[in-house]
């Protein structure tokens, strides 16, 4: 038995996961429908995917969830998975998934798919016949992939980067990457049986003026990591940043890249994606604006090119959106992709110029670091803060860049940290904003420029 | 001046946190940043390691209160801690509720200054000038 093998029968064994038959979850992955496949959808490319957000506690919810969604004319399913999974706490979850079956009041914010097992949440899969889109943020998800790839979700997102430094404070970031290394190899080795199964990173990070750079690199770190493993398609993302010209380059220099790592490293066969998130920072109370916003996403997702967009409600500011207000935005969101045809081809060069050269010169230094693994240099560089993240809430995370927003909302960097960004880049980013002010007009600033609707 | 400060319970939004280092270091404190997720027992020990002058305690989920019942308690098994200047900041309720309320009810939980849903350069200011009354008397 393959070291592999043996470290899934021991996960698989966990007193939480009611007997689990790898030969028949291999068979129902063989002859799975197709259309349960991401990758087929993105391979047919007849338009851009919509995806709305949303997991609910109990299988009744749920699956009244995904109801609306079909109804509203949706192209990806969601499921997002509650907090106590998230943190493998699969006794507190259990808890309360039996509390919110007996009364009417959710004590879950998300579907606890362990708990659920895969033989129930698969009914559920494969009676509306669309793929799910598997969202989480958890370090140790390996109970969790492999209850969903045997539930019939071919699509799972995360990553050891992106599902850590956004959301934990002081998971190790080694053990990270180990378990999400776990997670791409039984994603690779599935994929083999069918279509690909596919992985998607989360870009938008923290969410809070990140720059295009950081982004990018993280995203194209995720993805080669991913692809060492043999992932044969993969989702690259960066959601809105509050300046259309910036998201526009972005778009162009992430897709580029993608593209020319991948090849970097001999896997161009590999199908890569781009997924456009709508805007994920603090939204307007008003709940009018909330929908201008959204659907300004929507057109910014067309000019990206985006493979699929992931949407959100109008009731974003106020709490957990709805079910109808999901499928509200779904159906909105539809309607302006089928309006929007023949938009202008907008390039930037000297901007395009700019970020490629950040970018470059941060996989550069990454690729340096000494250790012999990519993983182990990746993680090298998180710990002396060659990678930066504004805003991380982890104690590993260097927090020395600081960014503010220019005149046109673009998001500059004005203090690198160690971040070996190039002079000429740091000058020009540096040009764009007015810089005599004192530190406190600048936190000041900051405050002001985590929103773009002010 | 030395601060330690850093987000109480288990509470993982740290913007506000960041932003309140910048500003603390702007105004030439010497500031010890706990991060997000921090216990109680971390910020009592973090002030006595590092000598500290302020204990300045965030939250925004608005689970605070059920931390801040142990403070008295707690802050007076250590023996150093008495000069301390307690302030806690942010959003200090679930729900809704009057400062008139939330104030001198975190007051008698042990803390000298409670700014809830203050803007943060009035709340640092407030804390200036209370270390400079402190200072004369």
């Amino acid at each position: 038995m393959s070291l592999l093998q043996e470290e899934r029968e021991i996960i698989l064994s966990n007193e939480h996961v009611d007997n689990f038959d790898f030969a028949e979850v291999e068979e129902f992955v063989k002859n799975a429908n197709k259309e349960l496949f991401i990758s087929h959808h993105f391979a047919q490319k007849k338009k851009m995917l919509v995806q709305p957000r949303g997991g609910f506690p109990t299988y009744k919810k749920q699956f009244a969830l995904n109801e609306f969604f079909v109804n509203a004319n949706v192209d990806v399913l969601p499921l997002t998975i509650d907090s106590n999974t998230r943190l493998n706490d699969y006794a507190t979850a259990k808890k309360m998934l039996r509390l919110s079956e007996e009364s009417e009041v959710d004590m879950l914010n998300g579907y606890p798919l362990v708990n659920h097992g895969y033989r129930t949440t698969r009914k559920m899969v494969t009676h509306f016949n669309k793929p799910v889109s598997l969202r989480h943020g958890t370090p140790d998800a390996r109970l969790l992939i492999e209850t969903a790839i045997a539930s019939g979700i071919f699509e799972i997102e995360g990553g050891p980067i992106t599902y850590l430094l956004p959301y934990s404070k002081n998971f190790p970031l080694d053990k990270a990457f180990l378990y999400w290394k776990y997670v791409e190899k039984v994603c690779a080795n599935y994929s083999k049986l069918n279509l690909p199964i596919n992985r998607e990173s989360f870009g938008p990070l923290t969410a809070t003026l990140v720059p295009p750079a950081i982004t990018i690199v993280i995203q194209l770190l995720e993805m080669l990591l991913s692809l060492e493993e043999g992932v044969k398609s993969f989702s690259v993302s960066f959601s809105q940043t509050g300046s259309m010209n910036q998201d526009i380059v972005m778009g162009h220099v992430i897709r580029k890249m993608a593209k020319k790592y991948a090849e970097s490293i001999n896997c161009g066969d590999a199908t890569i994606n781009l997924v456009y998130h709508q805007w994920m920072g603090a939204f307007p109370t008003n709940k009018d604006f909330a929908e201008q916003l959204i659907n300004m996403s929507t057109v910014i997702a067309s000019m990206v090119g985006a493979d699929k967009i992931i949407t959100k409600t109008r009731e974003e500011a106020s709490g957990i959106p709805t079910k109808e207000a999901n499928a509200k935005t779904v159906a909105n969101t539809q309607y302006t992709l089928g309006i929007l045809n023949g938009l202008p081809n907008i390039v930037d060069e000297e901007e395009e110029e700019i970020l490629t050269l950040e970018v470059e010169a941060i996989m550069e230094a990454v690729f340096n670091d000494p250790a012999d693994t990519l993983w182990r240099k990746v993680f090298n560089s998180i710990k002396n803060g060659t990678i930066d993240v504004p805003f991380s809430p982890h104690i590993i995370n260097h927090n020395e860049m600081i960014t503010i927003r220019d005149a046109n909302k673009n998001i500059r960097i004005i203090k690198r940290g160690n971040v070996p960004i190039p002079d000429r880049c740091f000058e020009y980013e540096k040009s764009k904003c007015d810089l005599t002010k004192d530190t406190t007009s600048i936190v000041n600033d900051i405050i002001h420029d985590i929103g773009i609707m002010q | 001046m030395k601060v330690v400060t850093g987000v109480v319970g288990n509470d993982i939004h740290v913007v506000a946190n960041r932003l309140i280092e910048l500003s603390l270091d702007a105004r030439g404190y010497e500031v010890f940043n706990l991060g997000v997720n921090t216990y109680l027992e971390e910020f009592f020990d973090a002030a006595v390691e590092t000598g500290a002058d302020i204990l300045l305690i965030s939250s925004l989920n608005g689970e605070a209160e059920g931390w801040a019942r142990e403070v008295k308690l707690l802050k007076s098994k250590y023996k150093t801690l008495d000069d301390l200047v307690m302030v806690i900041g942010g959003n200090l309720v679930v729900g809704t509720a009057d400062a008139d309320v939330i104030v001198p009810k975190y007051k008698n939980y042990g803390f000298d200054l409670v700014f809830h849903q203050v803007d943060l350069n009035t709340g640092l200011d407030t804390l200036e000038e209370f270390i400079k009354e402190r200072q004369a008397s």
